[in-house]
């Protein structure tokens, strides 16, 4: 199977504070990985120095092949990487539709002049995106809000808006921060079906970070545990969240001071 | 005459309040700075136009594409390094200030200085005014709204998203800066070529804060509101001359005013519409009981 993702001994420092700290990881391709850990073990900052937003202290990442240090968010995207934010992250003054046509048209298909002179084939390839941007509503079943201010759109309605909008940007590899926050156990189960059919559908290679086990449980193959920045374990679901050691780091030990 | 004079200053605010509101407006970013390049497109239409004979209209458009490219380089080093919010404003600010004094002090017989250069052939009538005015609103009515627009917006609106979806920030910015900087450069060629006289004190600081402060009444994210409100409060200014300097206090008070009651300006996120203005009209008796109700602090006898 094809290695997607190789990341080897990623330190990421922030001033004193070791944020990561010599964390290796892989993915294969078609694999759906989670990693867990308590808050503040550097799961987010994980992601942000996957999709550039982070520069590394030291280590490698390298993404099929090339490595994806120093290269900037927009590039990252167009090299097929994409991602939701723990914290939305929507257009929330622009329409349903045209949050998910940003990705599809972060490159604009034609050039400055057809642009600025209105030509019809601009608009036609403005229609055509409108439909693709469309099918991805759909997909994600919130089609009927498609004209809708995307701000004013419910909570959960506006994380499935960021997952369709991370969709659109034709990822292989997408990364979901914590989509079930704030979201009760039906919403949950709900959540849980849809990745399932993403995954198998667009045929995606997913790493999702989560808190919410029942999420977890079902869709990875694989965990990594995170803790105080640090790999602490790895392996298959059943055999990691039974572990005492994880266990531990999340209910809670005191932080120990060196 | 005079009315002639009156639209053809409208005009040239149009298309200044126009590009700026690419800028701002849509990408978000603030520049107190513009009338720099007005600066640059007036001078540098009106000089090829004098001593390399280049004709009216291609003067026009070197103009825009002179102040174009000094966006450029001035764009370039200040988004490269990520300058935003104020830190941008203030840059620009700068820049228009530098313009202006590097100008002043140019006292050679070309450029002529702080003298300024006067006997400028009115080659801008009316018509050419009003017919460039309206392609060029026409022009930034279709980039909005194109995939290059709605990029802009999604940058203002979303920086870190519209990054991690694809969009060049530093390129997109960039682009709108060069538009706004063109509009501006062709704007300040068409005034130069209409009054006959340009000096550097023409292109002042307070130029670029009229510029935004039109901009901000007319709603940002908008093309008509801009539009509506650099006529009329040119208009305004105008007529209102008999008061000497009394008409900046109600200029002032009307900005003080508009900024308490409609934050977003007077179209705020829309378009004029007919229907639009229409349905505002219906609906004005029931909107005014409601601003009365609110100034009395009651509603229904409660």
């Amino acid at each position: 199977m094809k290695r997607i993702l190789d990341v080897s001994a990623l330190t990421i420092r922030f001033g004193g504070l070791t944020a990561i700290d010599n964390f290796s990881m892989h993915i294969d391709e078609g694999e759906f990985v989670g990693i867990i850990g308590p808050n503040g073990a550097g799961k987010t900052t994980f992601f942000n120095s996957l999709t550039g937003n982070v520069t590394p202290a030291s280590g490698s990442v390298n993404y099929c092949g090339t490595s994806l240090i120093g290269k900037i968010p927009s590039r990252i995207s167009q090299m097929g990487i994409s991602r939701t934010f723990q914290n939305i992250r929507i257009f929330p003054k622009m329409t349903v539709l045209e949050n998910v046509c940003i990705p599809l048209h972060s490159k604009p298909t034609y050039g400055l002049f057809p642009a600025v002179l209105g030509l019809k084939s601009a608009k036609a390839e403005d229609e055509r995106i409108r439909d693709e941007a469309l099918s991805y509503l759909e997909r994600l079943g919130i089609g009927e809000y498609r004209d809708y201010e995307a701000g004013t759109l419910p909570y959960g309605l506006q994380r499935r808006l960021e997952i369709a909008r991370a969709l659109a940007a034709h990822p292989t590899l997408l990364l979901l921060d914590e989509p079930a926050a704030g979201m009760n156990n039906d919403e949950c189960r709900e959540l849980v079906e849809l990745l399932k059919k993403i995954h198998r559908e667009c045929k995606l290679t997913v790493m999702l970070i989560e808190h919410h086990m029942d999420v977890i449980q079902p869709l990875c193959d694989r965990l990594y545990v995170l803790n105080l920045g640090a790999l602490l374990r790895e392996g298959k679901p059943g055999e990691v969240l039974s572990d005492p050691e994880v266990v531990r780091a999340y209910l809670g030990e005191r932080r120990k001071r060196k | 005459m005079y009315i002639q004079s009156v639209i053809v200053t409208i005009c040239t605010n149009v298309i200044s309040v126009v590009g700026l509101a690419l800028l701002t407006g849509y990408t978000g970013m603030f520049s107190l700075g513009h009338a720099g390049f007005m600066c640059i497109g007036a001078y540098t239409a009106v000089l090829t136009h004098l001593h390399l004979g280049i004709p009216y209209l291609l003067a026009l458009l070197l103009g825009g594409l002179t102040a174009g490219l000094v966006g450029l380089i001035i764009g370039y080093p200040t988004l490269r390094n990520r300058l935003r919010g104020d830190y941008f404003a203030i840059c620009m600010m700068g820049f228009g200030t530098v313009v202006r004094l590097i100008i002043n002090n140019m006292n050679n017989p070309i450029v002529k200085g702080s003298t300024g250069i006067s006997k400028i052939p009115q080659l801008t009538t009316l018509w050419s005014a009003l017919f460039i005015t309206a392609a060029l609103v026409f022009f930034m009515w279709n980039f909005v709204h194109s995939q290059f627009g709605k990029n802009c917006l999604a940058v203002q609106q979303q920086e870190v998203a519209a990054e991690m979806m694809g969009v060049d920030i530093v390129k997109t910015k960039l682009i709108s800066l060069v538009i706004s900087a063109f509009y501006c450069g062709i704007a300040g060629a068409l005034l130069a070529f209409w009054i006959q006289y340009i000096s550097p004190n023409n292109f002042t600081d307070t130029k670029s804060n009229d510029f935004l402060a039109t901009l901000v009444t007319g709603g940002t994210n908008s093309i008509t509101g801009p539009v509506l409100a650099a006529a009329l409060i040119t208009t305004m200014l105008e007529y209102l001359r008999f008061l000497a300097n009394w008409r900046l206090v109600i200029y002032g008070l009307l900005y003080v005013v508009i900024m308490r009651f409609r934050p977003e300006g007077l179209m705020g996120y829309r378009e004029f519409s007919f229907r639009g203005t229409l349905r505002f009209f219906r609906e004005l008796p029931a909107r005014l009981k409601g601003i009365r109700e609110k100034v009395t602090g009651r509603k229904g006898g409660v």
